[in-house]
């Protein structure tokens, strides 16, 4: 029979094994393939959730510790506890996510040699680092607790629990708002209902409500996870505490945006502003209308409802400064990826999981949570091999944690589309103008790799004078001849596309037949397209030709005509002024000449496609 | 001493050779639309492009390598900063990849290697070895229309105002990066208008790093004081209780 905890427990190990699967290909396949990051967005819910909602729910820590310790009320002494644990936990999480955001994560202990004391970043890599250290601190006695063993250690931490409080709170003031002073350098991302000069002051008072609340909550969960006695006065002091941070924040953020003057902006109707009364009404609004009734604060059902807004409002409110509610019109809109959401997921989960390792283990709560599966009388484990007795299981049911935990993994690889690992976030564009000339050397994308374009065979194979329709297709607004693909569909396989006269004819390539086929004259005995038109896509590569942005008309133009104006000017001394820019761009400067003295259509020197021996099966590796 | 790069785009014809020669110099590797991209054709293997704008008006996009930039200022590792010369430049060595100069730069600038296990910031650093050796940077170098050209940023923006003295029909009477967000090293002189430069128009002459400034001041301070209130708070609370529990115990031992 499965109790809550084990049922939750599963649910987590599961979770907890799709996000190993993601995490894993995070790091072998690199942020493009796993996110929905972007040039426009290089930050998404890795610092929006895990990183500033993940401070910020974790600040019960100091809060909880500075109404015990510094102001002395000894009735909250059964919420500090709890509240340190899921600290501490709260920070390990934090630097725990930061990991798979951090491109060069192995570099994050660069913070403590390199200084850069003009960073807000900075600043809160080194509170983070401190505090957690702090925050070790303090929770180290409750596992010391466990143990008959190092009785003075835990005494001589006991002793500094006063100082260490106090550094605490301190470094948590410093961090809380400085996470709010990174936005300050950004008004150009903002959206002005949330840029502020006030944000590092709003995000320090948001976060004390927050942490209060986030206590209440995780004192309502285990309370029914556990099956405990609830907590339900000290909650109700909490939410009334809470209300009152809540509407100094309230009241901070809306003098500060009356005095900027953006109050109209609230009531335009954008998808920011239905986003900003979202929030407001959520974090703010509806709970300290909640609290402010008594019957409402003392019940159960209040407190979960009213808790649960304000931590999903707050955690809104950081989404939204971390890019939702973002100010850039000519960005990518950013969604986060699923595989990004099951990490965040899966972080939490991991925290979750070692939070209930720890109430079980160590005195966290006043009692100690029975373990339903812990029958007295149970029979220990008998390993069938050894023929030993192995005496009970120190975790319940680990076999089927193990278990799910491997089958999600699994699963999870088995289900992380492969197509966007493989496509290395390549999209198709517009093949875009070129025309004239004999051979065009086409390289839109100033790459170096260029593709040789022969038009006067395509207008030999496409039907002479009524051909150019095929192609240039004039109605496409911004187009002025259709991409290669549109015929083009599979490169490098069998097509009608392929002129054999062409390159079998004096007029053509004039290639012997022997040199494409190898014996018999058959289509099956046929070279790849590839083996002679090396400077092309690797053999056996099967690409939609959209994939490959080709052509700029600039370059085109210029191919085609230089070399004979060049040519001509050279045999003509009265053609002088051919090679000069103002003979085609009248508007320029008559003295200005075309730098290109030995214009190379397209050097391909640089960086060639290492081709492979045998034609390969799969698309190869884009070379680079 | 400062270096800079005054851009006019009334001599640009687009011919993109700067693009070529910035992929050749700074050994770029060839590129192909990624998903992650913006539509300036900017990205980790190209630092420069070309934005056409209507009526064959051509504007090249780079680095502005700000006077106070704000990735430099933004960086917690300090591995981008701005040289002596006067270039902002890279080091791949410090970076830990936290992408804050991304999201820092009003002018969207810094790429980022989306496709690789071992990403690193990408950007314009100016050829700042070019300039080591004495030489120009490869785009200024390149370019047939001088279009672009390369100098002391003082004799440039002196040259930027007298082109337009000389030919005020011809542009529009602003020199962009003169004042935009604190001054920047690369200049625009143009006949149409390149606010859209910029992230926001709004941003005005703000310099971005001067908008931390004032918060990153008041770290210690706030830090001292917030110990000295919570210490404060403490021993007046403990001396109060003290004092009660001394008081009870006088009464009991009155009675």
């Amino acid at each position: 029979m499965m109790n809550r905890v084990q049922t939750s427990k599963t649910i987590l190990w599961s979770l907890l094994g799709f996000a190993a699967a993601v995490g894993l290909t995070r790091f072998v396949f690199g942020l493009g393939a796993t996110t929905n990051l972007s040039d426009g967005t290089p930050w998404g819910i890795w610092i929006g959730f895990d990183v500033l909602a993940g401070v910020a729910l974790a600040s019960g820590g100091f809060v909880m510790t500075a109404i015990f310790y510094i102001t002395k009320r000894e009735e909250f002494k059964p919420l500090v506890r709890p509240a340190v644990l899921t600290a501490f936990l709260g920070y390990l999480a934090v630097i725990f996510g930061l990991m798979f955001d951090l491109g060069l994560p192995w570099n994050i202990w660069h913070m403590m040699i390199y200084w850069n004391p003009h960073s807000p970043l900075f600043e809160v890599g080194w509170c983070v680092m401190l505090y957690t250290a702090v925050l070790m601190l303090e929770f180290s006695p409750m596992p010391l607790e466990a143990t008959n063993r190092y009785a003075k250690v835990r005494e001589f931490l006991m002793k500094l629990r006063l100082p260490l409080v106090i550094i605490g709170i301190m470094l948590s003031t410093l961090h809380q708002s400085s996470l709010g002073s990174l936005f300050l350098i950004m008004p150009h991302r903002l959206h002005p209902l949330w840029y502020s000069s006030l944000l590092p002051v709003q995000f320090f008072v948001s976060a004390v409500a927050l942490g209060m609340m986030m206590v209440a909550l995780e004192s309502i969960v285990s309370h029914w996870l556990y099956r405990r006695s609830a907590d339900t006065t000290l909650v109700a002091k909490l939410a009334k505490f809470a209300a009152w941070v809540l509407g100094l924040f309230l009241a901070i953020r809306s003098v500060d945006i009356a005095a900027s003057g953006e109050i109209a902006m609230i009531f335009e109707g954008s998808r920011e502003a239905w986003l900003f009364i979202a929030e407001i009404l959520m974090s703010t609004v509806i709970p300290i209308l909640m609290f402010s009734i008594k019957r409402i604060r003392t019940k159960p059902a209040g407190q979960l409802v009213g808790s649960l807004l304000v931590v999903l409002g707050m955690v809104f409110n950081r989404l939204n400064v971390g890019g939702v509610a973002g100010l850039r019109p000519d960005a990518l809109g950013y969604v986060p990826s699923l595989m990004e959401i099951i990490v965040s997921i899966g972080v939490v989960s991991a925290a979750a999981l070692v939070f209930m390792f720890a109430v079980e283990r160590f005195s966290i709560w006043r009692e100690r949570p029975q373990d339903d599966q812990a029958d007295p009388y149970a029979r220990p484990n008998f390993d069938r091999a050894a023929e030993v007795w192995l005496g009970a299981p120190a975790v319940a049911a680990r076999n089927k944690y193990s278990l799910v935990f491997v089958l999600s993994f699994t699963l999870g690889i088995a289900v992380i589309p492969g197509d966007r690992l493989e496509s290395k976030g390549v999209v198709d564009a517009v093949v875009r103008k070129a025309r004239g000339g004999q051979i065009l050397q086409i390289d839109g994308n100033h790459d170096l790799f260029g593709t040789p374009f022969n038009h006067a065979a395509h207008i030999d194979s496409l039907g002479r004078d009524s051909s150019c329709v095929k192609c240039h297709h004039m109605n496409k607004p911004m187009d002025e001849q259709s991409g290669c693909w549109e015929c083009h569909h599979n490169m490098y396989t069998v097509s009608d596309a392929f002129g054999h006269d062409w390159h079998a004819g004096p007029d053509g390539a004039n290639i012997a037949c022997r040199q494409c086929h190898q014996g018999e004259r058959r289509a099956e005995t046929v070279k790849k397209c590839a083996a002679c038109h090396t400077d092309q896509l690797p053999p056996g590569a099967t690409i939609s030709i959209d994939s490959y942005l080709a052509p700029s008309y600039v370059d085109a133009m210029h191919g085609a005509c230089v070399a004979c104006h060049r040519q001509v000017a050279a045999a003509d001394q009265t053609k002088a002024g051919l090679p000069q820019c103002a003979a085609c761009h009248p508007k320029l400067p008559s003295e200005r000449q075309l730098p290109f003295a030995d214009f190379e259509l397209s050097p391909r020197t640089v960086n060639p496609v290492v081709l492979p021996e045998a034609p390969a099966d799969s698309l190869a590796e884009n070379g680079g | 001493m400062s270096v800079a790069i005054l851009t006019d785009v009334t001599k640009c014809t687009g011919c993109r050779q700067c693009i070529t020669a910035c992929k050749q110099t700074n050994h770029l590797t060839y590129d192909r639309p990624r998903r992650w991209q913006e539509r300036d054709g900017l990205s980790a293997a190209n630092w420069t492009s070309i934005l056409q704008r209507p009526d064959k008006h051509f504007v090249r996009k780079q680095c502005r390598h700000c006077l106070e930039p704000a990735c430099v200022s933004a960086c917690p590792v300090g591995a981008l900063h701005k040289t002596a010369e006067g270039t902002v430049v890279y080091d791949s060595d410090m970076c830990l990849g936290c992408r804050y100069c991304m999201m820092a730069c009003p002018f969207g600038i810094p790429r980022y290697d989306w496709d690789r296990a071992v990403p690193y910031v990408r950007k314009c650093v100016m050829c700042y070895d070019l300039l080591k050796e004495g030489r120009q940077p490869a785009c200024t170098e390149v370019c047939p229309e001088q279009a672009t050209i390369f100098g002391q940023r003082d004799q440039l923006l002196a040259e930027a105002h007298r082109r337009i003295r000389e030919n005020p029909q011809r542009y529009v009477n602003h020199v962009w990066g003169e004042h935009e967000v604190g001054g920047t090293s690369v200049l625009y002189l143009s006949d149409i208008d390149l606010g859209f430069l910029l992230g926001t128009s709004d941003l005005g002459d703000l310099s971005l790093p001067e908008t931390t400034r004032l918060a990153m001041k008041a770290v210690p301070p706030v830090f001292v004081g917030m110990g000295a209130v919570m210490y404060g708070v403490h021993w007046v609370i403990r001396r109060r209780m003290e004092l009660s529990r001394r008081a009870s115990e006088k009464d009991e031992d009155d009675e």
